[in-house]
């Protein structure tokens, strides 16, 4: 066995014991708490699950795309948020590996080991699209001058350093990392959302945030691609997330429906709820294999556009509606508060919006496949 | 000072069934783990190793997979590991399995404890440590439920059925460990990628000076003759008198003569 | 070496007290076994524990009082068992309780001797040529394993408690054996200091042993009275259903079930409990059930060893007065 086998194997050994002794038996108080009780986050930084892709040359662990997809699926099976919440840190490190200066990467890779990162583009004036936003920044000398107000940021207020896309220019958008101990940092309002609760979302104002030349991502104007960037690296882990809510739902409903008698028989003998379960166990299959595909292409340099965006995309819409049929097998109590099954349709129906919407990304697919036969 | 803690592969679940086709245990899907029992040996091996700078060597004997777990326990903080494997040692009991830990741990030389998991959770024997102590000879405590060390000396608590140990314990020594001794941590995600800086050994049968009718099938006096799926015990659903006062006694006489309500006869 | 013809039994003594697997084991082997039955008591020099166990009806006790051996170490039990063998010749086989003390000393022995031991057992027999067909779980109970040695002596098991009814029989072949000059050959690396542990009640439901669960059908402030003095005679703990952690004084910490706690108790009694699912979810870990419920229906009934048909703080009370 070589030593990448080995060391992924290990892994997921841990993850697995982690998630069932310190996430899973929390998922319905981490839900209903909206926040990471039981100390949760301290237990992530001291395994260092912060810095499982870092790559080693910064301090970090240095796992390839398809084992930290692995790592998200298996955390999300306990709790979705947590999952999402590795994510947004993740993707964002992606991306100042792939656009940051030696310079910046020295600074602030080392830090991602503790330090939450997040990426920021949309604001109050434009979501799905980057070029309504106000942000900007200005040359003074070397330096540049950051203001703006950057909202629902995943992880917004438990992150510490920010990848913020701003304009530089009327019609340029380029990508600039602040953190929070900058003059002119403030952390604005949390967003009061539906799902994933345990996943804070929030705002940041900069004032007059100044910053050197090193802080800018790639260089000026690359700000749509960068934000491309971390929306593929992003929707991979979404897939994995997603898959994992399946793996989730599908527990629930096959303990319920074994043990679960109508009169003398298991209502999983019965075709109106083995049509159902059968369908949620597809839809995890499926999903489960569009993201560890698009993880593989990542992981031999190939352009995973596509493949992510299907990941979502179709993992989206069928966790929502395989939480739906959850609820539905297991009746009274699927509709209950006091079972998982609503928090799970609620923390799903959050990735067809997040990180691009469905629409934006059923958009990028047909273009992706028109261009292909052009 | 040098500790050799014992480890096993085993199942990550217990919840294994027989194949009806092969008639053997469906091992399909199911991954392997370090035995829970072992992380607590481990745990108990670097708090020792925290107080007294000792050197932990991490052993297992076992088909080459449980390398993994050598390397688990080297990410958990074991300085070297050692891997007995060969094709001789396959259908060891736990004599013959003993019999070549113990000669691995003479080779090891200078040993001064060899610490163990209570038992493993698929054979479920416990065997292991009184058998591998009486090989090296030396003296041992089973299912220590807590370890401290001061002066040299283990000092070490005990449970039987209701008695209570306070065991002090000299050097050599071997212990298995219960999982009430300490809490085992997880495994660091980045000590995993440092973990491969550390050596890990492997020896065969030709390494350990073995005499060849005490290893592998020869070797093992016993024999699993079968293995089969326990009968589901159906509840009794025994029914009491009627009269509350002939229930009770009804029921009390059946509790003593099983033994449930013992100490109150 | 040589062969004995005999089947023995390691008389199981924790302090003062011989542990009740020991009776067990006589009763079972004199079922099974053509060959005569032998129990090996190492006990202090101011007991004679054999007077109780004669009264289960082995054909031989033989008894070694050794104030030393008496304090249950291993090794010196081990050596002290091994020059008793060499002496008699090895025994067919060689029984021994599941407990901390026999699966310690069982594997030491067996080592010594270089034969094979079974661990755990849950049935044991003879087939016709006095070879012992061991039956074990492995796997958590999940898998059992029938288990043989068939070229060495003696074979030794050890067999777990109240697996076996214990039955007095008055044997008039007894024959007792005192061993008196058995050298002792001491092991000097451990001091071993011991105590009875006091009978404690547990401190939650998770860990305790006993539990009286009280429910929707036994919940008035009365019957609550009679059912905690029931738990006290039997240091049990009190759990309760999920309704009654309305009530001031019990909360989740207290409830057994699916949203409460999972608990393992030796012994369950459900006062008042109608056997929801989402109760019986948190049980099916405790060994034994009873149960008290004025519907003769009540599901809990079928998850029940024993139950009672009937009101439930009669039964409580009645069952806490047979106590006394
Ligand atoms: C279902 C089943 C039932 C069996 N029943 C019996 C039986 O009744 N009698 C019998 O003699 N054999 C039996 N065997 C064979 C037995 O499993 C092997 O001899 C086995 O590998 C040895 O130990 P154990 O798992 O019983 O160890 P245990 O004595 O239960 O383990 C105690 C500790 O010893 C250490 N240890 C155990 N194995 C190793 C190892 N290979 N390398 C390093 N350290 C180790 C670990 O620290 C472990 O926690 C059975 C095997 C199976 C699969
Ligand atoms: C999401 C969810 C989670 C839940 N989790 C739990 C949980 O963890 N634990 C839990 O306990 N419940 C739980 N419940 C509640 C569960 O469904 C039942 O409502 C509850 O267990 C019933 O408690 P009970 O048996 O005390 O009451 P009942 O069901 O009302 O039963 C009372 C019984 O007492 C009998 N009775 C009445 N008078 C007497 C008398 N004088 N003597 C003897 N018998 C008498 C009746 O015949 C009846 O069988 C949960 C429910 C939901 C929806």
């Amino acid at each position: 066995m070589d030593q990448k086998t080995i060391s992924q194997e290990i892994l997921l050994r841990m993850v697995k014991s982690f998630v069932k002794n310190e996430v899973a038996p929390y998922d319905m108080e981490i839900d209903h708490t909206r926040s990471y009780v039981n100390d949760l986050l301290a237990k992530v930084r001291q395994n260092d699950f912060l810095s499982l892709m870092l790559p080693k040359e910064y301090g970090g662990a240095g796992f390839d795309g398809r084992t930290t997809a692995k790592v998200i699926n298996e955390i999300a099976k306990g709790n979705a948020s947590l999952a999402v919440t590795l994510e947004g840190h993740f993707k964002s490190i992606d991306q100042i590996v792939k656009y940051g200066n030696d310079e910046l990467k020295n600074e602030y890779l080392p830090q991602a080991k503790n330090r939450i990162v997040a990426f920021s583009m949309t604001e109050p004036s434009g979501g799905s699209n980057p070029m309504g936003i106000n942000s900007h920044a200005e040359k003074h000398g070397d330096k540049w001058i950051i203001n703006g107000d950057k909202i629902m940021i995943t992880n917004g207020g438990l992150a510490e350093i920010y990848c913020v896309l701003v304009k530089t220019a009327p019609t340029e958008l380029s990508i600039f990392v602040v953190d929070n101990e900058m003059e002119g940092f403030e952390y604005g309002k949390q967003e009061n959302f539906l799902g994933l609760t345990g996943v804070p979302v929030g705002e940041i104002v900069m004032n007059n945030i100044e910053v050197d030349d090193s802080h800018l991502l790639g260089k000026v104007g690359m700000g749509k691609e960068i934000g491309d960037s971390a929306h593929d690296d992003a929707r991979v882990l979404m897939g994995a997330v997603l898959t994992g809510i399946m793996e989730h739902e599908l527990d629930l409903v096959t303990d319920y429906a074994t043990h679960r008698k109508a009169i003398d028989t298991p209502i999983i003998q019965m075709q109106g709820i083995q049509r159902k379960v059968a369908d949620i166990a597809i839809s995890k299959e499926t999903t489960k294999l569009l993201y560890q595909k698009a993880a593989w292409m990542k992981d031999h340099g190939q352009d995973y556009e596509e493949e992510a965006a299907m990941a979502k995309a179709y993992g989206s819409r069928s966790a929502v509606k395989a939480g739906d049929d959850s609820l539905q097998i297991l009746g009274g109590y699927g509709y209950s508060l006091d079972y998982p099954i609503e928090h799970l349709i609620r923390d799903a129906r959050a990735m067809e919006i997040a990180e691009g919407t469905v629409e934006k990304m059923r958009t990028a697919i047909a273009l992706k496949e028109a261009e292909s036969r052009a | 000072m040098k500790i050799v803690v014992g480890i096993k592969q085993v199942p990550e679940t217990t919840n294994v069934k027989i194949n009806e086709k092969t008639k053997n245990i469906d091992r399909r899907g199911i991954n392997g783990v370090i035995n829970q029992y072992d992380r607590h040996a481990l745990e108990a091996a670097f708090e020792i190793k925290a107080k007294t700078n000792a050197e932990v060597i991490v052993m297992t004997m076992g088909p080459d997979d449980f390398v993994v777990s050598l390397q688990e326990a080297l990410a958990l903080g074991a300085d070297s590991a050692v891997l007995l494997s060969d094709r001789a040692f396959a259908g060891a009991d736990t004599l013959a399995t003993g019999y070549v830990l113990s000669k691995a741990i003479q080779k090891i030389n200078d040993v001064d404890l060899v610490i163990l998991g209570q038992q493993s959770v698929d054979a479920d024997t416990g065997q292991m440590g009184p058998i591998v102590a009486e090989f090296l000879d030396i003296s041992q405590v089973t299912y220590a439920s807590k370890i401290d060390i001061a002066d040299g000396a283990l000092h070490i608590k005990r449970y039987l059925e209701t008695v209570e140990q306070d065991i002090t314990a000299k050097l050599p020594l071997l212990l298995t460990v219960t999982d009430q001794a300490n809490d085992p941590k997880y495994v660091n995600v980045v000590e995993i990628t440092k973990s491969f800086e550390k050596p890990v050994i492997t020896w065969h049968a030709t390494d350990l000076n073995l005499d060849d009718d005490r290893v592998g099938q020869a070797g093992s006096p016993s024999i699993v003759r079968s293995i089969s799926s326990p009968k589901a015990v159906a509840k009794d659903n025994h029914k009491l008198a009627d009269n509350p006062q002939d229930a009770a006694d009804e029921l009390v006489k059946i509790l003593k003569e099983k033994n449930i309500l013992m100490e109150d006869k | 070496m040589e062969l004995l013809k005999e089947n023995w039994i390691f008389a199981e003594v924790d302090l003062n007290k011989v542990n009740p697997i020991t009776y067990q084991l006589i009763t079972k082997m004199n079922q099974i076994s053509n060959l005569p039955v032998t129990v090996v008591l190492i006990e202090s020099t101011s007991e004679n524990l054999e007077d109780e166990i004669k009264e289960y009806g082995p054909d031989k006790i033989i008894i070694i009082k050794n104030d030393q051996l008496a304090q249950g170490n291993d090794l010196e039990m081990t050596n002290a068992l091994d020059t008793l063998i060499e002496k008699t010749g090895r025994p067919n086989s060689f029984v021994f309780a599941a407990t901390v003390v026999g699966r310690s000393l069982a594997p030491r022995l067996q080592a010594r001797l270089r034969t094979g031991l079974t661990a755990d057992c849950l049935d044991l027999h003879f087939e016709d040529d006095n070879t012992l067909i061991q039956t074990k779980p492995s796997y958590g109970d999940n898998i059992m394993c029938e288990i043989v040695v068939p070229n060495h002596r003696p074979q030794m098991a050890t067999v777990r408690s109240n697996v076996f009814e214990a039955k007095k029989l008055n044997n008039p072949m007894l024959k007792v054996i005192n061993i008196t000059n058995l050298k002792v050959i001491s092991d000097r690396q451990l001091t071993i200091s011991s105590k009875t542990l006091p009978q404690e009640n547990a401190e939650s439901i998770n860990d305790a042993k006993r539990i009286v669960a009280v429910g929707r059908g036994d919940k008035t402030e009365e019957n609550l009275t009679n059912a905690k003095r029931l738990a006290d005679k039997l240091h049990a703990v009190i759990g309760v259903t999920r309704p009654l952690t309305d009530l001031e004084e019990f909360n989740i910490n207290d409830q057994i079930g699916q949203s409460g706690q999972s608990v393992s108790p030796d012994i369950l009694i459900n006062l008042g409990i109608s056997g929801a699912v989402q109760y019986t979810a948190g049980i099916s870990n405790a060994k034994t059930i009873v149960s008290a419920n004025t519907d003769k229906d009540a599901p809990i009934f079928e998850y029940s060893d024993y139950y009672f048909v009937g009101n439930a703080e009669e039964f409580s009370k009645a069952l806490e007065k047979v106590l006394q």
